[in-house]
């Protein structure tokens, strides 16, 4: 079927070679997947959050479920870049999609750094700002939350790096548009959106946290999307760089909404963990949408809410 | 993969047992290795639910890939309501299974409630391997009631029973039982152990295991996100000078910290099955 319709974009200098995308932190290094996806479809690959050094991660228990959602607290392990780069980049020298790395620090230093690191592996075609998550200081949604601190953050990345840079984005903040045009005019490629909420679950028979020790983590997955939604929208209708909407997609149909809201692309996060082969049907999901309703490029369906 | 439903019965209080088709060319499980099905079409229950093997009976033409499970929440609940003839999407064989040393000749087996359920297919395994082995079961629950397995239990070994309250067989739990055994002469010198339960239970069994330098492997739960090693949620501390890392022992999903003093392994990936000695029980039990 592929071939039909035109579903690729540019994202900056990154083509994307389709709108579907697995979301940071849910799709490992990639590799895990590789049973189940053939990752070379995928309109890029986004794998998780790296920093400086190796992170351990967080405490056991690191997870829970609640309704429609999942609660996480896994503190960003990673193997730090310098793992990343020679233990799980090779593997992407046979993947023929782009390929963002999602980068995570504890101040503005480590973010240039690791962009400037990275500067030197052609195979890397973008980064992806976390300031947005919730449960760590590296990383962590302080850089997401002040404004000021975001503008310095995303011209000094800019500075460094060529690539195309995508600032991804945290809902704990009164207003996200302000946010989504700080990252614009400061020369991000795109912005992405939205990352997990804090949340917490308690075991009322023992009286503690569900995620022991750790208390809370962020809330993702289908329980968030009709937040996610709303906020996408609101920045689609903001600003004029691509917007990759992110929060609880588990259909074909939940990616289509984010694309009519205006999105350019989606990132499909917790579902991979429940169908890990997701991220393959929506791409044919959204391709026989286009087809059956007689349209030929994905630029003709991306913000045509009524 | 989708696969049928044989059989889904009712054994005792909230266990039940459930019994899936599996096509004879598929990859087969060994016993420590699970699956991860989808409890449901909805969005809540939301995250597929781990259960390991409990039994394999090949026949000619498929397999009778047999699980055992307590309903605890709403994935279980909509499992044991399961009708034979329905589809159940499954993943797996997941993680790694235990390992079986054919100097082994005495096995003893320790279970809590559903840890037996990793367990029963050890023992088959032990006997298949080797004929002259000797298989002891020590099975215990909070009381009387809550003992299922008997006969079956007595079936595959010598068994031994254990409540908290002494309702049935000796008064105490697991690794008292197991110390009271070794005391009374009851069990050979050496022997190796297989357990499954509380983590409390087996962190006492750990130190039985290292006071008496009796080998032994354990198979451990947690919440799990995807089963995949992907979304990083089954971290469990192992002991960073004794991991085991061989043939036997692959880990790939080890993270060590920055000094190297601690390190996380994914138990769905790395494990379940651990050795015993190697889980930094400390650090693991609550």
């Amino acid at each position: 079927m592929t071939g039909l319709c035109e579903l690729s974009s540019y994202i900056g200098p990154m083509r994307l070679k389709n709108p579907v995308m697995p979301a940071s932190g849910t799709f490992g290094y990639g590799e895990e997947y590789e049973d189940y996806v053939d990752l070379n479809r995928l309109g890029a690959v986004i794998v998780k959050t790296i920093t400086l050094k190796p992170r351990i991660g967080s405490h056991p228990h690191r997870s829970t479920e609640v309704p429609s959602g999942l609660l996480a607290n896994i503190g960003l392990q990673n193997v730090g870049i310098e793992g990343f780069i020679d233990e799980k980049l090779p593997y992407f020298g046979d993947i023929d999609t782009s390929l963002i790395v999602s980068i995570g620090g504890e101040s503005i230093e480590e973010y240039v750094n690791l962009g400037k690191i990275l500067n030197g592996h052609t195979r890397v075609d973008g980064l992806e700002l976390n300031i947005s998550c919730p449960n760590v200081e590296s990383g962590g949604i302080h850089f997401g939350v002040d404004p000021e601190v975001t503008r310095n953050l995303v011209t000094c990345v800019r500075d460094i790096t060529e690539k195309a840079l995508i600032v991804k984005l945290t809902p704990m903040v009164t207003d996200i548009r302000i946010f989504a045009e700080i990252c614009q005019q400061c020369g991000a490629d795109a912005v992405s959106l939205i990352n997990g909420l804090p949340g917490m679950a308690i075991d009322v028979k023992a009286r503690h946290s569900k995620l022991g020790r750790n208390i809370a983590g962020g809330l993702v997955g289908p329980a968030i999307k009709p937040f996610a939604l709303y906020l996408v929208r609101q920045v689609c209708e903001t600003v004029d760089i691509p917007v990759f909407g992110i929060g609880g997609i588990s259909s074909t149909e939940d990616a289509m909404e984010f694309l009519i809201a205006g999105a350019s692309a989606v990132e499909i996060g917790t579902w991979n963990f429940i169908n890990p082969r997701i991220t393959m049907e929506i791409i044919d999901g959204i391709e026989a949408y286009l087809l059956e309703n007689n349209l030929h490029n994905i630029s003709e369906l991306i913000g045509t809410l009524s | 993969m989708e696969y049928q439903v044989i059989e889904n019965i009712n054994i005792s209080l909230n266990y039940y047992k459930l019994a899936l088709g599996i096509p004879s060319n598929a990859k087969l499980p060994l016993p420590g290795q699970f699956y991860t099905v989808r409890c449901g079409e909805t969005k809540d229950p939301l995250l597929r639910r781990p259960f390991s093997m409990h039994r394999l009976i090949k026949r000619e033409e498929a397999v009778r890939l047999e699980i055992l499970y307590r309903v605890v929440g709403k994935g279980t609940d909509w499992l044991s309501r399961c009708k034979v003839g329905e589809k159940l999407n499954a993943i797996g064989p997941l993680g790694n299974g235990f390992i079986f040393q054919k100097d082994f000749t005495n096995v003893i087996l320790v279970a809590r409630g559903i840890g037996i359920a990793p367990l029963y297919g050890v023992a088959e395994a032990v006997l298949m391997r080797n004929q002259g082995a000797r298989v002891f079961i020590l099975m215990g629950a909070r009381t009387k009631e809550r003992i299922f397995y008997e006969k079956e239990c007595r079936k595959i070994g010598r068994a031994f029973f254990y409540t908290d309250d002494g309702s049935k067989g000796f008064q105490g739990n697991g690794p008292q039982l197991l110390m009271h055994l070794m005391e009374s002469k009851k069990l050979p010198q050496r022997f190796c152990m297989y357990a499954c339960g509380p983590s409390h239970m087996l962190r006492d069994l750990a130190n039985i295991s290292e006071k008496f330098d009796l080998p032994g492997q354990v198979a451990l739960e947690e919440h799990m996100g995807c089963g995949l090693g992907a979304c990083l949620s089954c971290a469990c501390p192992l002991r960073a000078s004794y991991v085991k890392r061989d043939e036997h022992w692959e880990k790939p999903s080890l993270q060590w910290s920055e000094d190297r003093r601690q390190v996380y392994s994914l138990i769905c990936k790395d494990g379940p099955v651990y050795d015993i000695q190697e889980v930094n029980w400390n650090d693991w039990v609550v």
